[in-house]
């Protein structure tokens, strides 16, 4: 291929380019790392200067945030209600999906639109009826209770997802295990749940991150510290570290490391997730 | 499929857990809302029928007029500017320059981190004393330009929705996705006839990723009009109400135990969703969820 000459529009152009992604960069993980900075410093460092590194890293701050936040307790909450409710949503999405997208009944497209306009709706606006229905259930201030609702609001998007992913597998491999005397739930589980696991991993995945993200309901269906999840964790680290800037930054970091954790360790599926075009309509 | 004999009961027990979640969730509570909107109600007493007495009560409302207001500037700065930047780097992206996999990596990381960490940390970003901004103002000689971003009338809106429409990364990948996915010999065909990059994106790739592009439009509007999280920390919908919305207005209402105000609330909040959906998929295209 010849060199093309640059011209002076070529030049700003590329400019333009580099300082567009470059910015975005900078802008999606600069104020992170200036907090796990200042995470190590001490409150009168942070005070004289926001930018300077610490003279001495002071890791008791770590230890502070976990004493005074009871961090701990909050992250083994999360963990307990967000699988349970990925676990339960993605088996109950599948079923869904799996009627939904494999075979031809009445009301099956009315069903279709029903379940993805659920994606739209938007859920905050019902606080009133969650915390009714939740407290006449008997589930208010219980880890069921925001099992039951975490599982729930996800059927939507999981159950849009993960049909994508099973109308893709050919009716032939199924109708050949029909005729081997295959019933529903053994072709279910031994055929079309194992083909289209990564559209069910994907989905979890969502659904895992939506859960441990949530705070709306977390903050709305409980009241005491037994139940309570990270993310409402972080609401009272203001009044619980009050002037202790560093330590609530730390308390801040740590809350976050699992998600960077899961980021790192799942991101290959994140982004293969969203880019088979299952979100896309 | 064509639905066997012996398959039906199978089926039904299939459906029925995901159904009764969604009537339960989904269903239910929109009627249970639009029943209590009409409702005198403290969550104790017998609920009494007022008519539309607690629509009247939030329309007459300053701070519930600014909410709906707030969330409408939201909505569009969400579905027009946030968005657009998503697409032009998707479009960046999509000739994958040095490093394309890395910046996508990037970019989608702030949106694993939940909405109230972010928040805490742009509150620590705005903080008027020891905050980032205020700091970086110092470094480059602006500092006349301090302040106390979340606290003064004029800033405190501005400051709030400003931070987050530059975490680009969650659209940006969708619509990615869907321009690799274009076929290659589009775009060499293009190159024959002599049309630029720019020309290409604009006449190939825009229209070709037309649905995902509308779809990260609807998801962002709609994310504009539930927002919460981000307020509740940062502000509390303060200075002044400057910057309340609406779901911080329903979730104030139900605290104060007016349930019938704030049950009208989130009718008007879902009505406005609905419109917004209508009107998108209307004017821009159907072929989304």
């Amino acid at each position: 291929m010849k060199k093309r000459r640059l011209s002076p529009g070529a030049v700003l152009l590329g400019l333009g380019k580099w300082t567009f992604l470059i910015f975005l960069f900078v802008y999606a993980v600069f104020p992170v790392l200036w907090l796990a900075v200042a995470s190590l410093k001490t409150n009168g460092e942070l005070m004289a200067n926001p930018f300077s590194l610490p003279q001495v890293w002071q890791f008791q701050n770590y230890k502070k945030a976990l004493a005074v936040s009871g961090i701990a307790r909050l992250m083994l909450n999360s963990v307990l209600i967000s699988t349970a409710a990925t676990f339960l949503n993605v088996l109950i999405a599948s079923m869904a999906a799996y009627t939904l997208s494999r075979f031809r009944f009445r009301g099956n497209q009315v069903l279709k639109v029903m379940f993805s306009s659920g994606i739209l709706i938007p859920l905050n606006a019902l606080m009133i009826p969650y915390f009714v229905l939740i407290n006449s259930l008997g589930l208010y201030n219980t880890m069921g209770g925001l099992i039951l609702v975490y599982t729930a609001i996800g059927i939507p998007i999981s159950t849009f997802i993960i049909m994508g992913f099973m109308a893709s597998v050919p009716e032939e491999l199924e109708e050949a295990a029909i005729i081997d005397g295959a019933c529903f739930y053994k072709r279910f589980f031994t055929l079309v749940f194992p083909l289209s696991r990564a559209g069910v991993v994907t989905a979890g995945t969502f659904q895992f991150l939506t859960c441990w993200n949530e705070f709306v309901y977390a903050n709305l269906l409980t009241s005491s510290q037994a139940v309570r999840t990270v993310q409402l964790g972080i609401r009272y680290f203001t009044n619980q570290f009050a002037t202790d800037y560093v330590s609530m930054y730390a308390a801040i970091i740590i809350s976050i490391l699992p998600s960077i954790a899961a980021y790192v360790l799942f991101q290959n599926q994140i982004i293969a997730g969203l880019t088979s075009g299952a979100l896309k309509g | 499929m064509d639905v066997k004999r012996e398959d039906r009961v199978g089926i039904v027990v299939f459906l029925t857990p995901a159904l009764v979640l969604f009537t339960l969730f989904f269903i239910f509570p929109i009627i249970y809302l639009i029943i209590i909107s009409f409702m005198q109600w403290t969550g104790f007493n017998t609920p009494v029928f007022v008519g539309w007495k607690n629509y009247l009560t939030i329309f007459n409302d300053k701070v519930f007029l600014r909410s709906i207001r707030n969330n409408l500037i939201w909505a569009l700065c969400a579905g027009f500017i946030q968005v657009p930047l998503a697409v032009v780097a998707a479009l960046v992206l999509s000739y994958r320059p040095l490093g394309w996999k890395i910046f996508r990596t990037v970019y989608f990381f702030p949106k694993v981190i939940s909405a109230i960490a972010l928040a805490t940390l742009w509150a620590a970003v705005y903080n008027a004393q020891y905050g980032l901004l205020n700091g970086l103002l110092r470094v480059i000689g602006l500092g006349h330009l301090q302040t106390n971003w979340l606290g003064t009338l004029k800033t405190a809106f501005p400051s709030v929705i400003i931070y987050w429409l530059f975490y680009i990364g969650y659209y940006m990948i969708i619509v990615l996705a869907d321009i690799q996915g274009i076929p290659e010999e589009y775009y060499e065909a293009a190159e024959i006839d002599g049309a630029g990059r720019i020309r290409q994106s604009l006449c190939i790739t825009l229209p070709l990723a037309k649905t995902s592009i509308v779809t990260c439009i609807l998801l962002a509007m709609i994310d504009g009009l539930r927002q919460f999280a981000e307020v509740y920390i940062l502000t509390n919908g303060g200075p002044a109400n400057r910057t309340t919305v609406m779901v911080l207005y329903l979730y104030k209402a139900m605290q104060n135990y007016s349930y019938g105000t704030s049950s009208a609330a989130a009718m008007v909040l879902i009505a406005i969703g609905t419109v917004v959906i209508l009107t998108i998929k209307n004017t821009l295209g159907r072929e989304t969820f």
